[in-house]
């Protein structure tokens, strides 16, 4: 009897969560800080997106092969237990450097993969905005055997 | 079959979500080299109802067919997700999956 209350309780509660979860705001970023996609260099699109900051090397993790063999399709993760407000991630091997950047509040999971292209063997930067203000950064270099940007 | 194959799985209180579009994703200097328009998938949104859980301003630099994986917390199974992406023509498309 005890354990089937126990049970309720928790479909109750299950139930109850979405409520408590807050939503996301939708931001275009392409819209908000169109320069951020025509910079060419990781340091100018950084600037363009947040301004003069200075991040921290930690708390940031950035997973992609050691040695992608086919740059048209190079798996990246990105893993953060920081709460953010934003992730951008950027790389210095194609003409512009943004890659995407997401949105992100307090109920969020930074836990994101996605495939990129990459034209040669170079960097790929994750910077976390994090809610208490502050920047954290995160990078992997990586080799590209065959570029994935010309076909 | 639509446009996005997608998958949506609750383990514990997290759903893991994995989907798979199909888009050309041509970067300016491709469709520069086939003489097309540049056209690639510039932001992408999940909700589930009306929450946001994903949201997501993309470049050119995402791959051909890109794929992408999250995840969030907050639904249960049988919850509706929503992924729409929009591209560089404006072009739009939605699909749902129920969350197994």
């Amino acid at each position: 009897m005890k354990r089937r209350k126990f049970l309720g309780l928790g479909v109750m509660a299950v139930a109850a969560m979405p409520a408590a979860l807050s939503a996301l705001s939708s931001i275009d970023f392409r819209a908000t800080k169109p320069d951020t996609w025509t910079a060419h260099k990781v340091d100018e699109a950084i600037k363009a997106l947040y301004g003069e900051i200075k991040a921290e090397e930690s708390g940031v993790k950035v997973k992609a092969p050691k040695v992608a063999s086919n740059g048209g399709a190079i798996p990246v993760t990105v893993k953060s237990d920081i709460t953010a407000k934003s992730v951008a991630v950027f790389q210095d091997a194609n003409p512009e450097a943004t890659v995407c950047v997401f949105a992100c509040d307090k109920d969020s999971i930074i836990d994101y993969m996605f495939k990129i292209k990459m034209k040669a063997s170079g960097t790929i930067t994750a910077i976390v905005e994090g809610e208490d203000g502050k920047f954290y950064k995160g990078s992997m270099t990586l080799e590209v055997a065959k570029g994935g940007c010309e076909g | 079959m639509g446009n996005m194959k997608i998958k949506a799985k609750l383990k514990g209180d997290v759903i893991g979500v994995k989907v798979m579009a199909k888009h050309d994703m041509l970067t300016y200097d491709q469709a520069k080299k086939k003489g097309k328009e540049a056209n690639f998938i510039t932001h992408i949104t999940a909700k589930v109802g009306d929450r946001v859980v994903y949201d997501v301003s993309t470049s050119q630099f995402w791959s051909k067919n890109p794929q992408w994986k999250f995840k969030f917390k907050g639904a249960s199974k049988g919850d509706m997700v929503a992924i729409t992406w929009t591209d560089l023509s404006g072009k739009s498309v939605t699909e749902s999956k129920k969350i197994k």
